[in-house]
C-alpha cells in the first residue's frame, strides 16, 4: 500500500530526469565532438593541423577571438546599465509611488512581448548614424531591464518597510538609508539579477545578428558562421566556448537562490 | 511610515524611475513609433497591402502564429508535471536537474538549431544509432522539417515553461494542497483537482511568455528553416538581401502587433 502511494513521487522525479536527460543529450553529443580525434571526420576545410581538441579550441579563439571580446564588451556595459536602469525604479515602484508608475511598471515589461528582429530593424531605421555598439548595447537592455525590474521588484516586497522607516526616525537621510539599509538588503537580488543579465546578455542573438556589422559581430553572430562554414569539430568546440561562461552563472544562480531566479523570469 | 517628506516622497519616486521612463521612451516607444510613421508615411501604407496579400509574407505571419501557438500549448504541457514536482518534492540531485533544465534558457536560436541538427541531421546521432541498432537508419534529416524545426522551438520553450510554472507553483498556497491530501487526494489528483484551477492565471501568462518568445526566435529558423518560413526569417531576408525596407518595416510591425495582442489577451487580469 506504501509503496503504491509512493509511485506518483518517483514517476514524477523520474520525468524530471527524463526531461533534463533529454536536453543535455545534445549537448552532451557536441561536447564529446570537440574532445574526439577531429581526424575520424576526414578532410575538413580547416586543415590537417586542427586535429586535437587545444588544437580546435586555439583555432576557436583565434578566428572568433574578436566577436568574444565584441560579446565581453557588450555584456560588460549592458549589466551595469541593465542594474542602473532598472533597480532604482524598481525600488520606486514599491516604496515611492507616483501618479502613473503602475502604469510605467507594465510598460517596462513590453519590451519582452516585441520580437528582437522587429526592435532592432526600427533601432536601425531611427538611429541610423547612432554608433552600432551603442544600439545594440539599447537592444539588449530592452530585454534585460525587465527582468531586473521583476526581480528587483519582488526582493523589495520580500523586506519590511519599517527597516528603512526605522533607519529614517534615527536620523539617517536618503543616502545614508539607501547605503547601509536598502542596498545591503537588496545585495542578494542586485547579484542575481546581474547573473541573470549577464546569462541573457551573453547569448542574445535575435537582436545581435540584425544590428552586427562585419567588424562588430558578438559572439552568437559568430556562431552561426561557424556552425554554416565549419566542420563538426570546430562549431563543437565553438558551442563550448560559448557554454564556458554560462554554465558556472546558472550554477550560481541556483546556489544563491534559484527561486528568485525564477521570479526574476517574466511571469 | 516615511511621511515626514510627503510631496518629496513621490518627486524621489519619479526621480529614480526617471532613466527607465527615459530609456524606454528612447529605445523601445520612439524607435517603433517611428517606424509606425514611417510605413504609413510611405506610398499610404501600401507595404501593408503588400505583406497581408496572399503570397509569401502573409504565409510566414500565419506560420510564425501557427508554430508559437502550438510551441507554446505543447511546452505548457509538457512542462507541468516536471514543474509540479520540482516546486513540490525534495530529492537528491534537484538542484542539479533545475539547473541543466534552465540551461537552453540562455541559448541563442542558432545553438538550438546545430543541437538539432546534431541531433536529427543528415548525418544526425539518433539517425546514426538507430542505424547501428537495428541496420537501417531513421529521421535522417529530420531536422529540417517541420517536425524537427517543431521540436527545435520545444528545446528551448520547454525549460522557459517548467522555470515560469515552477514559480507560480512555489507560491501556490501549501495549506491547499495538504487539505487536499488529508481528504485522501494522491499527487495526480491533486495537480488536476487543486494545483491547476488555482494555478490557471500562471498558466495564461506561462502560454504568453512562451508564445512571445517563439514569435521573436529567428536563429533556429535560420538553421534549420527550408521550405518552412517563418516573419522573422522573412525581415531579415527582406532588409539584408533584397534591402526592402518598406516591406520589412510592415512585417515588422505586424509580427510585434500580432505578438503583443495575443501576449495582452493571455494576461488579462493578471495585472
Amino acid at each position: 500500500m506504501r509503496a503504491l502511494r509512493r509511485w506518483p513521487r518517483r514517476a514524477g522525479i523520474a520525468a524530471v530526469a527524463l526531461l533534463a536527460v533529454a536536453l543535455a543529450t545534445p549537448i552532451a553529443i557536441t561536447a564529446a565532438g570537440a574532445f574526439s580525434h577531429a581526424d575520424w571526420y576526414g578532410e575538413r576545410s580547416e586543415g590537417a593541423a586542427v586535429a586535437d581538441a587545444p588544437a580546435l579550441f586555439s583555432y576557436v579563439l583565434e578566428t572568433w577571438g574578436r566577436a568574444l571580446l565584441r560579446s565581453a564588451a557588450v555584456v560588460a556595459a549592458v549589466v551595469p546599465l541593465a542594474l542602473l536602469i532598472g533597480a532604482p525604479a524598481a525600488w520606486a515602484f514599491r516604496r515611492r509611488p507616483f501618479p502613473g508608475s503602475r502604469l510605467l511598471e507594465s510598460a517596462a515589461l513590453v519590451p519582452l512581448a516585441v520580437p528582437g528582429v522587429a526592435l532592432a530593424f526600427a533601432l536601425i531605421q531611427s538611429a541610423p548614424g547612432f554608433p552600432r555598439f551603442w544600439l545594440l548595447v539599447a537592444g539588449h537592455l530592452a530585454y534585460t531591464v525587465p527582468l531586473v525590474v521583476k526581480s528587483v521588484g519582488n526582493a523589495v516586497e520580500t523586506f519590511d518597510p519599517r527597516l528603512e522607516a526605522v533607519a529614517r526616525s534615527l536620523g539617517a537621510g536618503g543616502w545614508e538609508t539607501a547605503r547601509r539599509v536598502t542596498l545591503p538588503l537588496l545585495l542578494p537580488a542586485l547579484i542575481l539579477s546581474a547573473l541573470l543579465v549577464f546569462a541573457v546578455s551573453w547569448g542574445e542573438f535575435n537582436v545581435s545578428f540584425l544590428l552586427a556589422t562585419p567588424l562588430l559581430q558578438t559572439f552568437p553572430a559568430g556562431l552561426y558562421a561557424t556552425y554554416t562554414t565549419n566542420s563538426f569539430p570546430v562549431a563543437a568546440a565553438a558551442t563550448l566556448v560559448f557554454l564556458a561562461p554560462v554554465v558556472p552563472a546558472l550554477i550560481a544562480i541556483q546556489a544563491l537562490g534559484g527561486e528568485e531566479f525564477h521570479r526574476g523570469l517574466p511571469a | 511610515m516615511t511621511r515626514r517628506h510627503p510631496l518629496g516622497s513621490a518627486w524621489t519616486g519619479v526621480l529614480l524611475a526617471l532613466p527607465l521612463l527615459l530609456f524606454l521612451a528612447a529605445a523601445v516607444a520612439w524607435p517603433i513609433a517611428g517606424l509606425a510613421a514611417r510605413a504609413f508615411a510611405t506610398n499610404r501604407g501600401a507595404a501593408f497591402g503588400v505583406v497581408l496579400a496572399a503570397g509569401r509574407y502573409r504565409t510566414s505571419l500565419v506560420n510564425s502564429l501557427a508554430l508559437s501557438s502550438a510551441a507554446a500549448v505543447v511546452s505548457v504541457l509538457l512542462a507541468l508535471w516536471p514543474s509540479w514536482v520540482l516546486a513540490r518534492e525534495r530529492f537528491r540531485g534537484r538542484d542539479l536537474l533545475r539547473t541543466v533544465i534552465s540551461l537552453p534558457l540562455t541559448f541563442s536560436g542558432v545553438l538550438v538549431g546545430f543541437l538539432m541538427v546534431v541531433l536529427l541531421g543528415r548525418v544526425g546521432a539518433l539517425p546514426k544509432a538507430i542505424g547501428f541498432l537495428t541496420g537501417r537508419e531513421a529521421f535522417v534529416g529530420a531536422a529540417y522539417t517541420f517536425a524537427g524545426l517543431f521540436a527545435a522551438y520545444l528545446y528551448f520553450e520547454v525549460p522557459r515553461a517548467v522555470v515560469t510554472l515552477e514559480s507560480a507553483f512555489r507560491r501556490f498556497p501549501r495549506e491547499l494542497d495538504m487539505a487536499a491530501r488529508a481528504l485522501g487526494a494522491g499527487p495526480l489528483e491533486r495537480l488536476i483537482k487543486v494545483a491547476l484551477p488555482a494555478a490557471a492565471p500562471a498558466l495564461r501568462s506561462t502560454l504568453a511568455v512562451t508564445f512571445s518568445a517563439s514569435m521573436g526566435s529567428f536563429g533556429v529558423a535560420l538553421i534549420l528553416s527550408r521550405r518552412f518560413t517563418v516573419a522573422p526569417l522573412e525581415i531579415y531576408t527582406e532588409m539584408t538581401g533584397f534591402l526592402n525596407d518598406e516591406v520589412a518595416g510592415a512585417l515588422c510591425l505586424l509580427l510585434a502587433l500580432a505578438t503583443l495582442v495575443v501576449d495582452r489577451l493571455l494576461s488579462a487580469g493578471r495585472r
